[in-house]
């Protein structure tokens, strides 16, 4: 059912590029697969996702993800996704099930900004570690062929206990991108990801991590409505607790 | 200070805009060719008179929007520079494809 609308051709190229993003992996050491979430969302939507990401070691200990996911548009305001993610930590390894659940509170463009809702669960399936939620506003501007983006998410471990026996608090992240709508196929910009600590209390700058760099994005319809889409980002480490680089991708199959 | 900076971001400032309106109607757009002005916000109705439902895209106008069978959808657009922003229905697109010109 999946690939009856699609021909052999467009089968191939979609596998060839499935198969080139695994390649990609490797080459960097390590990184993580987030990425920055925006308030698009359009009901019906099927999308077949990739995530990738390798960032290189901080205190000699590297980490790769990878996961695939399949998200909906449930609604013009609600878009669910589930991802099967496997993370390599140095030489740990864990498997978890991630359920994104986003919400759009605005009509697109009709405020001076697009406001919506992030929250989103991970759960370990293999290893001893604590589940997670992260929630936070989503906002976005468009300004001419500029897109702005700019998150706050808080971020929370419960369940299993830490091993240090620190009690879990609740800690900011925050995600901006800046994209240049350039063509269909081919989008530029930048974007960062950032994680300062406790929320009401922030960690010494040198303890935060923020890592920014160049990214593309980009559509290739394929007809019947389906398409390609991808984004892709090399983020550098600017404070000293994050990784001096960041590898991260995304690959979907709308349909 | 922090808190009343989230709130306001929270809690966006309405635009106001023009209304403007475009059918479908046998997987076609009409007008094909829609003229509105520039540098003002545009509320654009989308009436789909088919009884099959349609997909407005445009990359152009950096919107993608499914429109269920007989019915309506509100987009809000700009402020917009004048020039030509293309738009297509997705499902339809050999038929159903248009024009914004902003002047």
């Amino acid at each position: 059912m999946l690939f009856a609308r699609i021909n052999y051709s467009q089968l191939r190229q979609l596998l060839e590029v499935i198969f080139l993003w695994c390649l990609c992996v490797p080459l960097v050491y390590a990184g993580a697969a987030d990425y920055v979430y925006t308030t698009a969302i359009e009901q019906g939507e099927r999308e077949l996702g990739v995530k990738l990401g390798a960032a290189a070691p901080v205190a000699g200990a590297g980490q790769q993800v990878a996961g695939i996911g399949l998200g909906y548009g449930v609604t013009d305001h609600w878009f669910t996704e589930l991802y099967l993610k496997q993370e390599h930590n140095g030489g740990a390894r864990a498997t978890l099930a991630e359920w994104e659940n986003k919400w759009l509170f605005t009509e697109t463009g009709q405020y001076l900004l697009d406001a919506g809702l992030l929250a989103e669960l991970e759960v370990p399936l293999s290893g001893a570690a604590p589940w997670e939620l992260r929630v936070g506003p989503l906002l976005q501007k468009e300004i001419g062929k500029f897109q702005l983006n700019g998150n706050l998410l808080f971020v929370r471990a419960f369940g299993m206990p830490d091993e240090s026996g620190v009690p879990y608090t609740t800690n900011l992240a925050c995600q901006w991108q800046v994209k240049y709508r350039w063509k269909p196929a081919l989008e530029f910009g930048m974007q960062g990801l950032g994680e300062m600590g406790t929320w009401n209390h922030w960690s010494p700058v040198a303890s935060q991590n923020h890592r920014m760099g160049p990214a593309v994005f980009g559509k290739i319809a394929l007809g019947n409505r389906q398409a390609i889409k991808y984004n892709a980002a090399w983020l550098v480490g600017v404070s000293a607790a994050a990784p001096a680089h960041t590898l991260r991708s995304q690959l979907e199959y709308e349909f | 200070m922090k808190t009343i900076f989230l709130i306001t971001l929270l809690f966006p400032f309405a635009a106001l805009a023009a209304d403007y309106t475009l059918v479908i109607k046998e997987h076609r757009f009409e007008p094909a060719e829609l003229i509105v002005p520039s540098g003002v916000k545009i509320k654009l109705v989308i009436d789909n008179q088919d009884a099959t439902p349609e997909e407005f895209d445009s990359h152009a106008l950096n919107r993608e929007k499914a429109i269920a069978a007989n019915s309506r959808i509100t987009l809000y657009l700009g402020p917009l520079e004048a020039g030509r922003y293309p738009f297509d229905g997705e499902l339809h697109e050999d038929t159903a494809r248009g024009v914004l010109i902003v002047r």
